[in-house]
């Protein structure tokens, strides 16, 4: 057809094929900017398999990233690698990715089938191979009874299922997903994170990006924490936690007499502080999560008290969030 | 948690208890907001006649607004305020840099005859003079002219300026923060349709304004020529006034019954430039000029031609037709948009 | 994914018909749409409705030369008593004093009684003689030679054509000779003509093939842009110029067919409402075809540059209004200067060149038409002098030749064309180029 002038690589002549050892998502040292505003500054990350969720508060720059990594936005500086090839320059890895869009507005006037037939035969898929494609796609994310009613008249959970159905249809490597809960309602919140856990299980590389921080603690724990458009923090969930020394873990220990287990309790090398902050709780700090709960037990059963409860309060997202962007933690 | 009863404070400035345990309500955090009962009995609030038992839901405390809602003419004005500041203020309605603009070419351009006429007086030269000076075909040409006037620059200000005024409301669902305060949807359109109108006029009318007194000081005319001129001066100002009606009439009609920013605009242009070619095509060809009832601008034009006096360019038919035609386009455009705004409904559509 | 069997060619079609059929389905449920198709529908069926009322209405029969009237009121038409060689002015003087004696025509006859006969066009610097006078007024074996030859290029009662240096025709006519047209058969041929070159000119490749493109074209690209659903067209393996490419090709899968149904339409009304002897007028599907090529090309170049301009700049669509103001005054200068050079800067110019072209093979008869008619003067029935016949203003006005100068209306047609697509190649490119440029929120 038309000689494209601009790509790179040899996407129009033969097969694409994807570098062999370079990760999937590769950026190095990313920069964009608008004017006088720093949407990301210096990320650099390297991906490859599960699933990540990409973390951070509005503005901080989670959809930027996501369409400098789908060739949408060029970065102002830096490199980005979609399995080893420039996105924005060569649309041929497309076929290896399935992206979810934030945005609310689909092509109301399409069957869900027909709008994921329809676009499947982009991938190069023939008419017959896109249906069949569409109808185990909507099966795997639960529309399949609904596959030939109008978008138009879809609920908000099953439009982002069909968003997730259509980038699915190419048996994709990636998934990314931007912002896949926005809008939802409880029980298709669930739905949806079933779906990408199930699709993290099955060897895919799989980014979301999301407020829901207690939902995607339930997924996964591979975390990249963006603020700012700054790269906070990467890996882990735990020992990111770990990391943050110089705010000391938090335990909350429900028991009969805290007093009691407070004299206990302080013998442990890794307390740093002690509080009552409730007549049927104590309160905690430690900064050696892990040495603290490996001496618990013992001190427990040999003073004899009975606990009821044993809490890490600010072992999750929302407060390693908290702390990180400076907000305080819970 | 356990229930305690806290006493219902009365008049008398009983003690409230306040153990920790006791469940917020709003009568507690009245009362510990008003601090200590002693000499306080002036200080009360009216609460809901409540019989039932304290619980865990709060307690709301109502108090009515004894204030008066200020007169309507005040809210309107603020709308049409807000329309028209926003041209060239910043904190009303964002106007496109592109339709400032235009609105700054044509008031330059349409002050030519203005500069022209002061130039003939300047070198004193009657040629000159009577070419561009106010006489009627001159002030009839000022607003109604077709070349480049009604064909490049009214219609496409008119376009410009009509554009989102009621498409983005309906896109972005903003109609909603004038429907949610007691604002009549009547008002709402009659203010927008007033705004611009009043855009239009101080392009058209204003310029048609100076292009008279600049006359009168430039060529030291007197009583008796204004006197003589200033019924044509009146009927040309009729005429723009026509022009402006018909135009937002159009556009705001249009602009009703769509949902982007520019259709409103490019529908109103088409329709203007595309009866004006329908009805020249069909006038050369088969020598009937009644196509030329269906294009806004040629009716404006004999309208105007019988207002002013100038010679009129449509000898097949009476003007009455052609004002009739008007109305009748102005009474369409203005029964859409009524319509479509009385069923606007106040979310994003 | 693309098992080995299938080459790229392959992909790439399928890929091409993903997106032109969605573009195609997206159009049919926009009310835009419709509202445009119709609007352009109910335009071409009124100016249709004005041909066939032309083609019906009666045109009086006129005596152009005012030979029917009796001047010297002896009850003989002064163009018979001309023919005869007695006096119009004398009353005494009549063909009624000849042996045997002939009896005084009915005025009707001298009505229409003297049309063209010109055949013949001239070209280059040779001239032509054309020209019968049927009615023997000029003829008349009473009239000395010179006379009857009073252009003095030495033939008798005829009318001698040749192109002036400007490169129009003259004409040079012996008295009385081709005086009295049949009125009524050159108005409703010349305003056939007129109708068929005036509606397919402006009606066709101006009016409609800027205005769709208009509506249609310029939100092809940018309304997803917009709208976010541009995402779900590009992440996947296909260029942007080609996403560009595709959708244009689906709206000229609308538009298209949409040309051809009015073209097939009007062709049929002007071909049975058409003046002539015949049920159908055939000769003029030529210039309809012609009409249809342009309005197609037209519709091409305007739908690239309009969905070009929307991709370029958000408030793209707002330049295309200066544009088509200047398309607009390129048109009517067509049909004025048709050599003037700025035309080619345009889109309709060249649109313009492929109809006039056509109409130059159609009807080679043209000039001779047109001149013919501006040659005889009339009083028409309102008492209104005019200096030509009905319909050879409209005539003059709607035709032109194609301003390439002296080449074959064939060359000037593909010269044309090929310009046009250049036009719309170069569009894409640029387009496609932008397009590939453009960061998509």
């Amino acid at each position: 057809m038309m000689p494209d002038i601009h790509q790179e690589g040899e996407a129009q002549t033969s097969q694409w094929q994807p570098e062999q050892k370079a990760p999937v998502i590769l950026l190095e040292n990313v920069s964009k900017t608008y004017g006088k505003i720093h949407a990301l500054s210096g990320i650099t990350l390297a991906l490859s398999g599960g699933v990540t969720g990409i973390l951070g508060l509005n503005g901080a720059g989670k959809s930027t990233l996501f369409k400098i990594l789908m060739g949408k936005l060029k970065p102002s500086s830096g490199q980005v690698r979609l399995f080893g090839t420039n996105p924005w320059k060569n649309p041929a890895p497309y076929s290896r990715v399935g992206f979810v869009p934030e945005g609310e507005k689909m092509h109301d006037w399409m069957t869900a089938h027909d709008f994921i037939s329809t676009f499947a035969r982009l991938n190069g898929l023939t008419r017959d191979q896109a249906k069949q494609e569409a109808d185990r796609v909507l099966d795997f994310v639960g529309l399949l009874d609904v596959a030939h009613k109008q978008i138009g008249r879809f609920s908000k959970g099953m439009r982002q299922r069909t968003k997730i159905a259509h980038a699915l249809v190419n048996d994709p490597d990636l998934i990314i997903l931007d912002e896949p809960l926005q809008g939802c309602d409880p029980l298709a919140r669930t739905t949806i994170m079933n779906v990408i856990r199930e699709l993290g299980r099955m060897g895919r590389t799989v980014i979301v990006s999301s407020h829901i921080l207690t939902e995607i603690e339930r997924i996964t724990e591979q975390i990249v924490i963006l603020h700012h458009g700054r790269l906070l923090a990467l890996g882990n969930l735990h020992a990111i936690r770990e990391k943050m020394d110089s705010i000391p873990h938090r335990i909350d220990i429900g028991c009969d007499s805290p007093k009691d287990l407070a004299k206990s309790v302080i013998d442990i090398e890794s307390v740093h502080g002690i509080s009552f902050q409730n007549p049927e709780k104590l309160t905690v700090q430690t900064r050696n999560l892990g040495h603290f709960h490996s001496k618990l037990p013992e001190t427990i059963v040999d003073g004899g008290h009975r606990v009821v409860s044993i809490d890490n309060p600010d072992d999750d997202l929302a407060s390693i969030l908290g702390y990180l962007t400076g907000g305080g933690g819970i | 948690m356990t229930t305690n009863e806290a006493t219902i404070n009365d008049a008398d400035g009983d003690d409230v208890s306040f153990s920790e345990n006791a469940p917020v309500t709003g009568q507690g955090r009245m009362d510990a907001a008003w601090g200590s009962r002693d000499g306080d009995e002036s200080a009360t609030a009216q609460i809901t006649n409540n019989t039932a038992s304290v619980g865990y839901v709060f307690e709301q405390v109502y108090k009515p607004w004894n204030g008066t809602l200020n007169p309507r003419w005040m809210r309107n004005w603020a709308i049409l305020r807000h329309h028209v500041l926003g041209i060239f203020r910043k904190g009303h309605r964002p106007w496109g840099w592109p339709t400032k603009l235009f609105i700054v070419i044509v008031f330059i351009a349409s002050l030519g005859d203005v500069g022209l006429t002061l130039l003939s007086a300047l070198i004193g030269s009657p040629e000159l003079h009577s070419m561009w000076g106010v006489n009627r075909d001159n002030l009839y040409g000022h607003v109604l002219g077709f070349f480049p006037r009604n064909m490049l620059y009214y219609p496409i200000l008119a376009a410009l300026l009509v554009g989102g005024v009621i498409s983005e409301d309906r896109y972005h669902g903003t109609s909603a923060m004038y429907f949610s305060r007691p604002i009549s949807r009547f008002d709402y359109v009659m203010m927008k349709y007033i705004s611009l109108a009043m855009i239009q006029a101080f392009v058209v009318l204003l310029t048609l304004m100076i292009y008279y007194f600049v006359e009168i000081i430039a060529m030291g005319r007197g009583w008796a020529w204004i006197i003589d001129t200033f019924p044509l001066f009146l009927a040309a100002f009729m005429g723009g006034i026509l022009l402006i009606i018909t135009y937002t009439s159009i556009g705001l009609g249009l602009s009703s019954v769509s949902r982007g920013k520019f259709f409103p605009g490019i529908g109103l242009v088409a329709i203007v430039l595309g009866t004006k070619t329908l009805a020249v095509l069909v006038s050369n060809l088969f020598e009937r000029d009644i196509m030329y009832l269906l294009s806004p601008y040629d009716c404006l034009a004999h309208v105007g031609q019988a207002l002013i006096g100038t010679q009129t360019t449509y000898d097949q038919y009476s003007w009455t037709w052609s004002f009739a035609s008007l109305v009748l386009m102005n009474a369409f455009f203005l029964y859409i948009l009524s319509s479509r705004v009385a069923s606007m409904e106040v979310t994003r559509e | 994914m693309a098992d080995k069997t299938n080459t790229i060619f392959r992909a790439l079609d399928r890929k091409a018909s993903a997106i032109t059929e969605f573009t195609m389905r997206q159009y049919r449920t926009k009310i835009s749409t419709w509202v445009v198709l119709i609007t352009g529908l109910v335009t071409i069926s009124l100016l249709m409705l004005f041909y066939v009322d032309a083609m019906q209405r009666d045109f009086e029969a006129i005596d152009n030369d005012n030979d029917s009237i009796d001047s010297d009121g002896d009850s003989y038409p002064d163009g018979q008593e001309r023919a005869l060689g007695t006096s119009p002015f004398n009353e005494f003087d009549h063909p009624g004093l000849f042996n045997p004696p002939i009896p005084p025509d009915d005025p009707e006859k001298w009505i229409n009684e003297d049309d063209f006969d010109w055949d013949e066009s001239p070209s280059g610097t040779r001239s032509v003689s054309v020209g019968y006078d049927d009615d023997g007024d000029c003829r008349s074996e009473d009239r000395p030679e010179s006379q009857k030859d009073s252009n003095d290029n030495g033939i008798s009662c005829d009318i001698e054509l040749s192109i002036s240096l400007s490169g129009e025709l003259i004409y040079d006519m012996d008295d009385f000779v081709d005086e009295d047209p049949d009125d009524e058969a050159y108005a409703k041929e010349a305003l056939h003509r007129a109708s068929i070159l005036g509606i397919g000119k402006l009606g066709f490749v101006f009016i409609i093939s800027i205005f769709i493109p208009l509506f249609m074209a310029t939100g092809l690209i940018r309304d997803e842009m917009s709208s976010g659903t541009m995402h779900y067209m590009l992440t996947k393996p296909i260029a942007r110029t080609e996403v560009f490419f595709y959708r244009i090709i689906g709206y000229l899968g609308i538009v298209w067919p949409y040309l051809i149904i009015l073209t097939i339409i009007s062709a049929i009304i002007t071909g049975f409402a058409g003046p002539g002897d015949s049920l159908f007028r055939f000769s003029e599907f030529g210039i309809w075809l012609a009409i249809l090529f342009a309005a197609m090309l037209a519709t091409l170049v305007y739908g690239m540059l309009f969905c070009f301009l929307g991709v370029m700049w958000r408030y793209g669509i707002i330049l295309a209004i200066p544009f088509a103001a200047w398309e607009l005054g390129m048109a009517l200068l067509s049909m004025g200067i048709p050599e003037s050079p700025i035309l080619r800067f345009s889109v309709i110019g060249w649109s313009l060149i492929i109809v006039d072209s056509a109409s130059m093979i159609v009807w080679p008869d043209m000039a001779l038409l047109i001149s013919s008619g501006f040659s005889v003067e009339m009083n028409d029935s309102s008492g209104f002098e005019r200096e030509e016949l009905i319909g050879s203003e409209p005539l003059q006005y709607f035709y032109a030749t194609p301003g390439l100068g002296d080449l074959s209306p064939f060359i000037s047609m593909i010269i044309a064309t090929v310009v046009l697509l250049i036009q719309a190649t170069a569009l894409l490119f640029i387009g496609g180029a932008i397009f590939k440029g453009k960061e998509i929120e």
